[in-house]
């Protein structure tokens, strides 16, 4: 019983930590939170749902088609909006109260263009498990926790070991100092928006051929932005860890305790981590984080 | 490259303002229907917008006599539940259409569809109905599905003395309130839920004879829990025993965690009381994964085309209890012509959409006046109502409609009609 429930944690977790890490990234660059940052998986979804079932394309480029959709649009949304207003010299504040406007158009656009019905992939897994002790684990989930964990590693690497990585980390050490040094700050930030909304759009996907496809499924994002204040605002592998911490959480409350409780102990831990540690299990010592 | 940007920022404005304007009260008339597709399983599926506000107005209408009829639409345009909002919008405008093109009511007199998002919240519903009533003129209102938001209208209603017809909301109190007097101008066209939750549990006890029973409902939904309250009530009544009760939230997508604990208590049977297929057929999946293998039962939640299909056989051989509309062959040619010219599946919400608007239709000619009063009394008096969810007959002193229900079961890609039960 708890081992299933252990497993059924860790697969909801993994889909947070895809959307969670982007909210870092882009956090720990801008200081800012984006809010759409579900929407651009909501997005990458519906652009493979464009591909797969309208435009007759295979699965697996149509979800190929899917990812670069989640980040195109959040390369724009950087391009044209908050590049914007970081050059105006605005406070971060603004930074997010565009992206919360952002959210709401992507959302209201999608239930506009594709009705609010639900739309799913032609690709479907045959509906079967793996029996381990005492754990049934779905093929799909065993698959998307695969290519989540695959990625992640991968974004890890990036983030620690290459050239890419360094600048990133940089300017989010220090972006002034950084562009004095020669790192192409504005060009470097693109780059993330592009590598957080292909993740986004990743999770975007895997979202829907679990739980379908639906113009309100980027709501998903506040899970994943309390994954990352968890693990602390900024910090990739904290994301990653915060994300499956509140997987099993709120699993271990659905099952043990009650579903009804289950937001109020996710948030109450939040709360109690905000008042402990306020940077969060991996976080930096900062002061002015959302 | 500069160019390039311009003119995808200039597409994203677009989007922008089609996505601010689109929600809005202006009466959408739905452009000519992108061409149908294939009749096969999935539903048309081009990327057209259904953009509506469009120029063709009312052009090509027959001549009208006289002033155009407002009837108000109030649903939940927008958000998490907009797919029956709009449902039975499509359903009401289609119906409408259909009306118009036939002459229209009173000898002539054009019928006109007014929508406003009520979000499917209490507070947004009642300013929308009030809206309708005071900017719109409307002489009656369809909507909203949810009971909690026509609990709030029914009372409004009285006071601005137009009748509003409630289409899925099935809470006892959307008629009548605390104290059992009646809301003379508030009426509705489903079941109650004490009706449809004691068919349900007399069904599994006495037909189906099973002992044990798991119960899941979606916690804060009027419907799902008071049906759920009723379903148990009937079926312990019957001597049967609920092993396991679980809830999940409205929008929860992951029901492992809860079906964990009712595969740990080994129903014969799971009663499964929520509203949205997609969430039915992906709790059914994951309970077939976690080894569930009992017959799962549902109410009129359920109703839906692709519920079988999407469930992908963890549904096979499971019922649910419903109106008896659902499945004919007229509601099954409205669903192709809703496919047709909005580019969506049927819901029963559009069955719903469509009733209401020819339920007025009736009340109005049987009145002939559109003065809001006597189509209240009209609906009132309605001796029986012959719409696509059935046949309706209504109950003056509780405005509540009685309509006998039909058992659903799953086999293979769709649910069978299997037969008809009553209550007792």
């Amino acid at each position: 019983m708890f081992l299933q429930q252990f497993v059924t944690g860790i697969s909801v977790g993994g889909i947070y930590a895809l959307l969670a890490t982007g909210y870092s990234l882009i956090y720990s660059l801008l200081d800012f939170s984006n809010w759409a940052h579900g929407e651009f998986a909501m997005v990458g979804a519906y652009v493979a749902i464009v591909f797969s079932t309208m435009l007759n394309v295979p699965f697996v480029p149509a979800a190929l088609a899917g990812i670069i959709g989640g980040a195109a649009i959040s390369f724009l949304c950087e391009r044209f909006a908050y590049r914007r207003i970081r050059k105006n010299g605005s406070p971060n504040m603004f930074l997010m109260i565009a992206a919360m406007g952002l959210s709401t158009v992507f959302q209201q656009a999608a239930n506009l263009i594709f009705s609010g019905q639900y739309r799913s992939y032609p690709f479907k897994l045959p509906i079967s498990t793996v029996h381990v002790a005492n754990a049934y684990i779905g093929v799909l989930d065993l698959l998307s926790l695969v290519i989540t964990a695959v990625i992640l590693i991968g974004l890890v690497y990036m983030i620690n070991k290459t050239q890419f990585g360094l600048n990133v980390r940089a300017i989010a050490c220090n972006a002034p100092a950084a562009k004095v040094l020669g790192v192409k700050v504005d060009k470097s930030i693109a780059s993330v928006f592009l590598l957080a909304g292909g993740l986004a759009g990743v999770a975007g996907i895997l979202y829907g051929m679990k739980y379908n496809v639906f113009p309100t499924m980027g709501n998903v994002g506040l899970k994943a932005f309390i994954s990352s204040v968890i693990g602390g605002l900024g910090s990739v592998p904290g994301a990653i860890v915060g994300a499956l911490l509140l997987g099993v959480l709120e699993t271990l409350v659905s099952g043990y305790i009650s579903s009804s409780l289950r937001d109020f102990f996710s948030f109450a831990l939040l709360i109690v981590l905000l008042l402990v540690k306020p940077s969060g299990l991996f976080g930096v010592e900062v002061q002015d984080k959302a | 490259m500069k160019r390039l940007l311009a003119l995808l920022l200039a597409l994203v404005m677009v989007f922008a303002l089609a996505a601010c304007g689109g929600s809005g009260k202006e009466e959408t008339k739905p452009t000519e229907a992108p061409a149908a597709a294939e009749g096969e399983k999935e539903e048309s599926e081009e990327a057209e917008e259904p953009e509506k506000a469009e120029e063709e107005e009312k052009a090509e209408e027959p001549e009208a006599s006289g002033e155009t009829i407002k009837i108000g639409y109030v649903s939940d345009l927008t958000g998490a539940t907009a797919l029956w909002g709009t449902a039975g919008q499509y359903g009401a405008e289609e119906a409408i259409k259909e009306v118009n093109a036939a002459g229209g009511v009173l000898g002539g007199r054009m019928l006109e569809l007014v929508p406003m998002d009520g979000k499917g919240e209490p507070a947004d519903s009642v300013t929308a109905f009030k809206n309708l009533v005071e900017q719109h003129d409307i002489v009656a209102s369809i909507g909203t599905n949810f009971s909690s938001c026509n609990i709030p209208m029914a009372a409004v209603a009285d006071e601005l003395k137009v009748p509003i017809l409630g289409t899925a909301a099935s809470n006892e109190l959307v008629t009548v309130d605390e104290n059992g007097n009646l809301h003379p101008y508030s009426f509705r066209m489903c079941f109650i839920d004490s009706y449809l939750g004691t068919v349900v549990g007399n069904y599994a006890a006495d037909t189906l004879k099973v002992k044990k029973a798991a119960l899941f409902t979606v916690a804060g939904n009027t419907n799902s829990e008071s049906v759920g309250q009723f379903i148990k009530d009937a079926f312990t009544s019957k001597g049967g025993e609920i092993v396991s009760e679980e809830q999940c939230q409205e929008g929860d997508v992951e029901f492992r965690a809860q079906l964990a604990n009712i595969k740990n208590a080994d129903p014969d049977i799971v009663f499964v009381i929520m509203n949205d297929y997609a969430k039915i057929a992906t709790f059914a999946k994951q309970a077939r994964e976690m080894g569930i293998e009992c017959v799962m039962m549902g109410h009129d939640g359920w109703d839906s085309q692709q519920l079988a299909g999407e469930a992908e056989g963890a549904l096979e051989g499971c019922l649910y209890v419903s109106r008896i509309g659902f499945s004919t062959p007229e509601a099954r040619e409205f669903g192709e012509k809703i496919r047709d010219n909005y580019n969506t599946s049927m819901e029963a919400e559009c069955l719903f959409g469509r009733d209401g608007v020819y339920w007025l239709v009736d009340a109005i000619e049987r009145a002939g006046s559109a003065d809001p009063t006597a189509i209240r009394d009209a609906l009132e008096e309605t001796d029986v109502f012959e719409g696509l969810i059935g046949t309706l007959v209504m109950d003056p002193a509780t405005h509540n409609p009685s309509m006998a229900c039909a058992i659903y079961k799953c086999e293979g890609d769709a649910f069978n009609f299997q037969e008809i039960v009553e209550a007792q």
